[in-house]
C-alpha cells in the first residue's frame, strides 16, 4: 500500500512469573498510512509476538480500554495516529497505576474511586415510573453535560502529579464524575458527596496543575470540575458557617 | 522506568491483587512537559510572595524606626542585587497573575446559586482589566504621580 | 481445585442487558445477592458504542400501536407479535427509569425528553443523548447499579462453559484472566448477556469483544441458536475500520450520494419509497451495494464507498446532535462532515438471531437465561429497526432478571462437589490449551473465517457461496484442533482468550451458515440471490439450529407468532 513506512516500537514488557521488574522489548514493522498506535500493537499481537498483552475494544474513542503512555505522554492508542509520531515509537502503560502485566495496569484502585464519590442519582423520595420523566431544560443539562463524557480511560491519572504524591487523591475522573451529579437538576446528594469531597484526598488536594484536561481526549475538563467542586464547598463551608442547617 | 526510581503507592487499591504487579511509577517526563513546567513554575512562585513579604516587615520596620533607618534601607535597596531580585518578582508575579487569570474562568460552576456563569470572554476582560488598572494605579503611586 | 463461589443469580455479561437484569433481580428481592461476571469492566461492555438512540413512544402523535406494527413491518413479519406488543409497551417505561436514573437525554425547550427520526419509524420516536445514546446509557446503568451492594462483580473473568448438573443450568466456569485461575461461580440460575458475534466478519462496527462467547457456551450446552441466517448490516461504516457512523445522521436529515451526486434513494427504487434516507437498514444496505455494482461507487483505498452528506445540516446542529459523527470523520477517515461528504459502506452490525428463549428469556435449559443482542426473542424477527436494540436490553433484560429470579426461588442448590468437579474438568483443558504446542495461528484461522464469511454471508448471499461457508467453516473448526500458542504465562493470557474467543466465533460461525443454506427465500436482511422474493407458503418460520459434537449443527423450524397483523408485502 502506497505511503507504508517503517517503525520501530519499543514496548515495555512485564511478566511477573519472568520478570522482576519491567523491562522493554522492540519490534520494527511495517505500519500502515492510517494506522493508530493500537492498530500497531494488534499487528504485533497477530504477527510478530502473540505474548504481547494489552486490553482494547472498541476502537472508535468510546470504550475506554486502550489508554497507554506513548512517548511518555497518556494517549488513547485507537485514538492516536501514528503518522504524529518518528521512526521510534515508545509505548509504555499508564504511569501512576501498578502493572500487572506488559501494558495492562491494575484498576482496583480507580474503580474504589470512582465508587467513593457516589456516582449515581440521589433523590429523598424516588420518582415513580407514572410521574413521568423530570423536566430538565437544556441550561439545566448543559450545566453538567461536559462532565457526564468522561469514558473512564484514566489518562488524567497517568497525567496528574498529585496522584503520584498523594495516594488517597480521589483524583480527576472521578471527581469530575462526582461534580456531574452535584450539577445534575434531578440529583439531591450534594451534601453527601461533599462529605466525600472535602475529606483527606478530597478536591482540596488538588493543586491545579491542569494536565488532567490537556489530556483527556474526550474534553471533558476534569481540572474544571475540581476547582469548581472547591469553590461550590467553601460557600456551601462558609454559608453553613452563617445559616445553620440543623440536624445535619 | 529504572528501579532507582521511588515506590509510589499511586493507584494501588486498597487490598492487593492476588498477582504481584510492578510498581507505579511517576507521569514520564516530569517536569519537562505539557503543563508541568508552568504548575512547577508557578507553585515556585510562592518563593517571591514570601521574600516579598519580609521585605514588607522590613519596610514597616524601617518607617517604624526613624528617617534614619527609611533612608538607610532605601540606598540598600539601590544594590544591584535588590533591584534584580525585584525585576525578577515584578515578572514572576505578573505571570503568575496571567497564569491564574487564564485558568480562572473553568473554575466557575455553570451557577452560583441563582446566578448563572457570564460567558468566557467577560473573564478575560473583567480580569485583565482590573488587573491593568490595579497595576497602573500602584505605578502611578509608587512613581509619586498621584499621592 | 476451582473456588466455588455461591450468589443467588449469575448473570455473564456487564452491558446494558446484563445490567438491567442485575438491577431488577435485587430490586425485586432485598435478600438475595447476584454475581455479575463480564470478560471485560461494564463500561467497557460494547453497549457504549451505540450511537444513535433508544426507541419507545412519546409524543402525542405517536402510539404503541404504529410502534408494534413498524417493528413486525421492519422484521419482514418474522418477530413474534406477542413480543414486539410487551416490548413496546414497556418501552417507555424502561426509558423512563433510565431517566431516573440519571441518563443525559437531549432535551426540548420545555425541559421534556427530545426524540429524533429513525429508519423505518413512522414518526420519532427514538429517545437521544446526543449521538453518544449506548455510551450514556451504559454508563447511568453502571453507575446507577453501584449502589447496590448485592450486585457484586467479576470483573474481567472469561466464561468458557455453563455448569449443568442435573439437567439445570447453575452456574459458570470462568477464567479469571488476572490469574490464570479457574473460578465456578454458581447460582440458582443463570443469564447470557454477552451480546454478538460480530467479530465472525472481517468488515464490522463491533468491538474487539463481540466474539458470541453467550451464543457459543448455549450451543454448545444443546440449547438451539434460532435465526442465526440474519445479520444487520449497518448501512453507513466507515471504510477500512468499520467504524459506525450513527443512523441518526439520516434521522437529522443527512442524504446518500453516488458518484454522480445523485441521492439515489430518492431517484431509483429500492423500496423504500417516500422514506429515502429513513427507509430500513436491511434495504439501504443493498441499495448503497447495487449503486457500487452500476458502477456508480467512488474508489478509495480500501475499495469503493458512496458518500453520506451532512453539509446541508450546518455545523451548529451537526456539534449538537451529531458532535461524535464529527469526531469520528475528522479521527479517522480525516474529512470533517460540516466541510465535506463522508465515505461510508454497509458494514456488519447487529445479529438478529441468538439464543432462542421464550418472551420471559427463558430457554430450553432450565435454570438458562438470555437477554439483548446475544438471545433471540424474536422481537426483530428478519430485520431489526435501528433504535430498538438499546431499548431490547432493557426490557428483556428486566423481564429475564425477574424470572430468573422466579426460577431460582423454586429450585434446588445443586450438589457443590458435581459442580465444582466440571469447574476443575474445564480448567484442566484450558490448562492443557495455554502455550500448547500446534502448527495453526489464531490470525491465522480468523482470516479464514473472516474470508469465508464475507464471501458466503455478506449482504447479498447465494446457494452456491453459502455451501461452500458450511463446509470452510467445519474445516476450521477441524483445523482449530491444531491450533499452537506461544504464551505461557497464567497471568492476563490475552492469548489464551483469544483462542477461546475463536473457538466461540466458529460455533456461532457454523449456526449461521447452516441456517443461511437452509432459507431458500428472501426476507429481511437475508438476500439470496437465487429466491429473490419471499416465500411465506415456506418460510414463514424461525429457524433453530442445534449443536452436534464432532459433526455438522442440525437444522429445524418454529412456529412465528402472529397476531394482528398478516404477512403483506413489504414496501415503503
Amino acid at each position: 500500500m502506497e505511503g507504508e513506512t517503517k517503525k520501530t516500537f519499543v514496548v515495555t514488557r512485564f511478566d511477573p512469573d519472568q520478570d522482576e521488574a519491567p523491562r522493554t522489548d522492540t519490534y520494527e514493522i511495517t505500519v500502515q498510512p492510517d494506522w493508530k498506535v493500537l492498530d500497531a500493537l494488534n499487528h504485533i499481537k497477530d504477527h510478530v509476538d502473540p505474548t504481547l498483552s494489552h486490553r482494547w475494544s472498541c476502537r472508535m474513542a468510546v470504550c475506554g480500554s486502550c489508554g497507554m503512555n506513548v512517548n511518555g505522554e497518556p494517549k488513547l492508542t485507537c485514538k492516536d495516529a501514528l503518522s504524529d509520531y518518528g521512526d521510534t515509537v515508545e509505548v509504555a502503560p499508564l504511569a501512576n497505576f501498578p502493572v500487572i502485566r506488559d501494558l495492562v495496569v491494575e484498576m482496583e484502585g480507580f474503580m474504589e474511586k470512582f465508587k467513593a464519590v457516589k456516582p449515581w442519582i440521589m433523590v429523598a423520595k424516588e420518582r415513580a415510573i407514572e410521574e413521568g420523566t423530570y423536566r430538565q431544560s437544556p441550561e439545566e443539562l448543559d450545566a453538567f453535560k461536559q462532565f457526564s463524557m468522561c469514558i473512564n480511560c484514566m489518562l488524567c491519572y497517568s497525567a496528574c502529579p498529585v496522584v503520584s504524591a498523594e495516594p488517597d487523591f480521589l483524583g480527576p475522573a472521578a471527581i469530575a464524575l462526582g461534580h456531574r451529579y452535584n450539577q445534575d437538576s434531578r440529583d439531591e446528594g450534594n451534601a453527601e458527596r461533599n462529605e466525600v469531597f472535602r475529606d483527606d484526598g478530597g478536591v482540596f488536594a488538588c493543586s491545579f496543575a491542569n494536565e488532567c484536561s490537556e489530556v483527556c481526549p474526550k474534553n471533558v475538563d476534569p481540572s474544571g470540575a475540581v476547582q469548581q467542586a472547591k469553590l461550590l464547598n467553601v460557600i456551601d463551608w462558609a454559608t453553613g458557617l452563617v445559616v445553620s442547617r440543623g440536624g445535619k | 522506568m529504572s528501579n532507582a526510581r521511588p515506590r509510589l503507592d499511586a493507584m494501588r487499591p486498597s487490598q492487593p491483587g492476588p498477582t504481584r504487579t510492578a510498581d507505579p511509577r511517576p507521569p514520564d517526563k516530569f517536569p519537562g512537559r505539557g503543563n508541568y513546567l508552568g504548575y512547577v513554575l508557578f507553585g515556585s512562585c510562592g518563593v517571591f510572595l514570601l521574600l516579598s513579604s519580609i521585605l514588607v516587615l522590613r519596610i514597616v520596620w524601617a518607617l517604624a524606626a526613624g528617617e534614619a533607618a527609611w533612608n538607610d534601607l532605601m540606598a540598600q535597596f539601590q544594590n544591584p542585587i535588590y533591584v534584580a531580585y525585584h525585576v525578577l518578582a515584578f515578572v514572576g508575579l505578573v505571570w503568575f497573575t496571567l497564569r491564574f487569570f487564564s485558568l480562572f474562568p473553568k473554575t466557575q460552576p455553570a451557577k452560583i446559586g441563582p446566578a448563572p456563569r457570564p460567558p468566557d470572554a467577560f473573564f478575560a476582560v473583567a480580569l485583565n482589566g482590573a488587573f491593568a488598572v490595579v497595576t497602573a494605579a500602584l505605578a502611578a503611586i509608587l512613581w509619586g504621580a498621584v499621592l | 481445585m476451582a473456588e466455588l463461589i455461591r450468589h443467588d443469580l449469575v448473570i455473564v455479561g456487564g452491558g446494558a442487558a446484563g445490567l438491567r437484569a442485575a438491577i431488577a433481580a435485587v430490586e425485586a428481592d432485598p435478600d438475595i445477592t447476584v454475581a455479575l461476571v463480564s470478560k471485560v469492566y461494564p463500561m467497557r461492555s460494547h453497549t457504549v458504542s451505540a450511537e444513535g438512540g433508544a426507541a419507545a413512544v412519546a409524543r402525542e402523535d405517536d402510539s404503541l400501536e404504529m410502534h408494534a406494527y413498524d417493528t413486525v413491518k421492519g422484521s419482514d413479519f418474522l418477530g413474534d407479535q406477542d413480543v414486539i406488543q410487551y416490548f413496546v409497551e414497556q418501552a417507555p417505561r424502561e426509558l423512563t427509569q433510565l431517566e431516573h436514573w440519571g441518563c443525559p437525554w437531549s432535551r426540548n425547550e420545555d425541559g421534556t425528553v427530545s426524540t429524533r427520526a429513525f429508519g423505518g419509524m413512522t414518526t420519532k420516536r427514538t429517545w437521544y443523548a446526543t449521538d453518544k445514546v449506548g455510551f450514556h446509557l451504559l454508563h447511568s446503568l453502571f453507575q446507577a447499579s453501584m449502589q447496590f451492594d448485592r450486585i457484586v462483580r467479576y470483573d474481567e473473568i472469561f466464561v468458557s462453559k455453563l455448569l449443568v448438573d442435573g439437567g439445570v443450568c447453575r452456574g459458570v466456569a470462568g477464567l479469571e484472566v488476572r490469574t490464570g485461575e479457574m473460578k465456578a461461580i454458581v447460582g440458582g440460575a443463570v443469564i447470557l448477556t454477552t451480546g454478538g458475534a460480530g467479530k465472525a466478519w472481517p468488515f464490522t462496527t463491533n468491538g474487539n469483544i463481540k466474539t458470541g462467547d453467550g451464543m457459543a457456551l448455549a450451543y454448545r450446552e444443546g440449547v438451539p441458536l434460532k435465526d442465526m441466517e440474519f445479520v444487520q448490516y449497518h448501512p453507513t461504516g466507515l471504510p477500512g475500520t468499520g467504524i459506525l457512523i450513527t443512523e441518526a445522521t439520516r434521522g437529522e436529515g443527512g442524504y446518500l450520494i453516488n458518484s454522480d451526486g445523485e441521492r439515489f434513494l430518492t431517484t431509483r427504487d429500492y423500496g423504500v419509497g417516500s422514506k429515502a434516507e429513513l427507509g430500513p437498514r436491511d434495504m439501504i444496505s443493498r441499495a448503497i451495494v447495487q449503486e457500487i455494482a452500476a458502477g456508480r461507487g467512488i474508489e478509495g483505498a480500501h475499495g469503493q464507498f458512496v458518500h453520506l452528506d451532512l453539509r446541508h445540516l450546518g455545523e451548529e446542529k451537526i456539534d449538537t446532535r451529531l458532535p461524535f459523527v464529527r469526531l469520528l470523520g475528522r479521527t479517522y477517515v480525516g474529512v470533517d462532515p460540516v466541510h465535506e461528504p463522508i465515505p461510508i459502506r454497509p458494514v456488519l452490525h447487529y445479529m438478529m438471531g441468538g439464543v432462542d428463549t421464550d418472551i420471559d428469556g427463558a430457554t430450553d435449559l432450565p435454570g438458562l437465561y438470555a437477554a439483548g443482542e446475544v438471545a433471540c426473542v424474536s422481537m426483530n424477527g428478519a430485520n431489526r429497526l435501528g433504535s430498538n436494540s438499546l431499548t431490547e436490553c432493557l426490557v428483556f433484560g428486566a423481564r429475564s432478571g425477574q424470572h430468573a429470579l422466579g426460577f431460582v426461588k423454586g429450585s434446588d442448590a445443586g450438589s457443590d462437589a458435581a459442580l465444582s468437579a466440571q469447574a476443575d474438568e474445564e480448567g484442566g483443558r484450558l490448562e492443557a490449551l495455554r502455550g500448547k504446542k500446534g502448527s495453526e495461528t489464531i490470525a491465522g484461522l480468523r482470516q479464514e473465517l473472516h474470508d469465508t464469511m464475507e464471501a458466503g454471508m455478506g449482504v447479498y448471499r447465494e446457494q452456491g457461496g453459502m455451501a461452500k461457508t458450511v463446509q470452510d467453516v467445519q474445516q476450521l473448526k477441524a483445523r482449530y484442533a491444531d491450533l499452537g500458542l506461544a504464551d505461557q504465562s497464567k497471568v492476563f493470557n490475552t492469548e489464551l482468550v483469544a483462542a477461546l474467543e475463536l473457538r466461540n466465533l466458529l460455533d456461532v460461525a457454523e449456526a449461521n451458515s447452516i441456517a443461511g443454506l437452509q432459507r431458500k427465500e428472501s426476507r429481511g436482511a437475508h438476500a439470496c440471490s437465487d429466491y429473490p422474493t419471499r416465500n411465506d407458503a415456506e418460510y414463514l418460520h424461525h429457524s433453530l439450529v442445534y449443536f452436534n459434537e464432532g459433526g455438522e449443527g442440525r437444522y429445524d423450524k418454529k412456529d412465528v407468532t402472529l397476531g394482528r397483523w398478516e404477512p403483506e408485502e413489504r414496501k415503503y
